[in-house]
């Protein structure tokens, strides 16, 4: 029951993206195709459970007053683990992935999720989070993606959809875009999550 | 006191054990993931050079005083230069240049054959605007450069029909298509000094 609440609450209630504003830099850096919103998204979640999972485990040996330093080098230190094995032994994933991987170093979900939700819940509830979390982060930013490319480009998933007459407006894939939809996105979320 | 001293032990305690994780992690994968990048290149350079069975790197030193006494604005654009060759016949070059496009360093590998006909482009690294100046890896923009012969520097129109030394721009991406067709002709010079 609570592995479900914990997963559900990252998708929709406290959607990292939308709902705690998080990780607001790779979102509009990234999103100006669908694809990458996935590729972005998939990754963090990846290393989101890792480290969630890793510091949990580790809660009752961090003593409070170290915690952010100590959640700093286990974050950096397992991203870029899983970035250097990426790279040796799945050079596919690595080619397709492996640019969002140095971003996620800096991703404040991360830490966030550390200090706010592993730090003080078992491991099962931690990994349950990020889950949660990395689905409502790839979530949001496919959706956002989606917005961008077929505003900026005429196509989801490199596939086109609006073509013939339709002028993409090129500014929602250049970073002014990226504020736009990202705004609009937000305020439509927060109108129809009041009218409920 | 003794509170610090635990603390600071606690901490050192976590950084060595990341530390020695990631040592180990770059000890097991190090050698895998050179060869995954030798692999990669290797294959780029036969992307551009059908005809080579292996290939042979031009000592940089060499390539550096050719580009310093063809008055290079920047002699470190070209950055490897391979011998393309099919047992002892040289079949050509693949000569790989780092012009500056919109955002950053392109790179750019331009295979010549030995009769001296372009064999071939790739844009093999760009921080270029997706849907832009990223295009520049579609292969509708770097298939113009295969077969063009190399008497003459090729120009970049944007719009007609392109004639023998002229290759179209990406619609909106002027800079990064001037930029690659920056590097192609760089290569060109580079080529003609070798086989002299």
């Amino acid at each position: 029951m609570n592995f479900g609440k914990n997963l559900f609450n990252g998708i929709i209630p406290e959607n990292p993206t939308f709902r705690l504003v998080l990780g607001t830099c790779p979102t509009l850096a990234v999103t100006t195709a669908a694809i990458n919103g996935v590729g972005m998204g998939l990754s963090t979640t990846l290393v989101l459970i890792g480290s969630n999972v890793v510091i949990s485990a580790l809660r009752k040996v961090i003593p409070d007053k170290i915690r952010i330093p100590a959640f700093v080098v286990i974050i950096a230190s397992f991203v870029t683990i899983v970035g250097m094995l990426m790279k040796a032994y799945t050079p596919d994933l690595d080619k397709a992935l492996g640019i969002y991987i140095p971003l996620i170093v800096v991703n404040c979900i991360i830490l966030a999720r550390a200090e706010a939700f592993a730090f003080t819940n078992t491991v099962a509830d931690s990994f349950a989070d990020g889950l949660g979390m990395g689905l409502g982060f790839t979530l949001a930013l496919t959706v956002m993606g989606s917005v961008r490319e077929l505003l900026g480009a005429g196509s989801i998933f490199g596939t086109v959809i609006l073509g013939g007459g339709f002028e993409p407006a090129l500014m929602m894939i250049l970073p002014p875009g990226a504020f736009l939809a990202y705004g609009l996105l937000m305020g439509l979320l927060n109108k129809v999550s009041e009218s409920k | 006191m003794r509170e610090i001293g635990k603390l600071a032990f606690i901490l050192f305690a976590i950084s060595a054990v990341a530390s020695f994780l990631l040592g180990f992690t770059n000890y097991m994968t190090r050698d895998t993931i050179a060869e995954q990048i030798r692999l990669e290149n290797e294959r780029a350079r036969k992307e551009v050079l059908a005809d080579a069975k292996g290939f042979e790197q031009v000592d940089q030193k060499t390539v550096l005083k050719i580009a310093k006494a063809l008055k290079f604005e920047n002699p470190e654009i070209i950055t490897e230069v391979y011998i393309g060759k099919s047992g002892d016949t040289i079949v050509g070059y693949t000569i790989k240049s780092v012009p500056k496009g919109y955002a950053g360093e392109i790179g750019v590998l331009t295979g010549i054959s030995a009769e001296g006909i372009l064999t071939g482009m790739r844009v093999t690294s760009n921080n270029e605007t997706p849907g832009l100046g990223a295009k520049s890896t579609d292969p509708k923009f770097y298939g113009q450069y295969t077969d063009k012969p190399i008497e003459n520097p090729i120009e970049v129109i944007k719009s007609g029909t392109p004639g023998d030394n002229e290759i179209q721009a990406i619609s909106g991406s002027t800079i990064t298509s001037k930029a690659v067709t920056n590097g192609v002709n760089l290569s060109i010079q580079i080529y003609k000094e070798l086989i002299k």
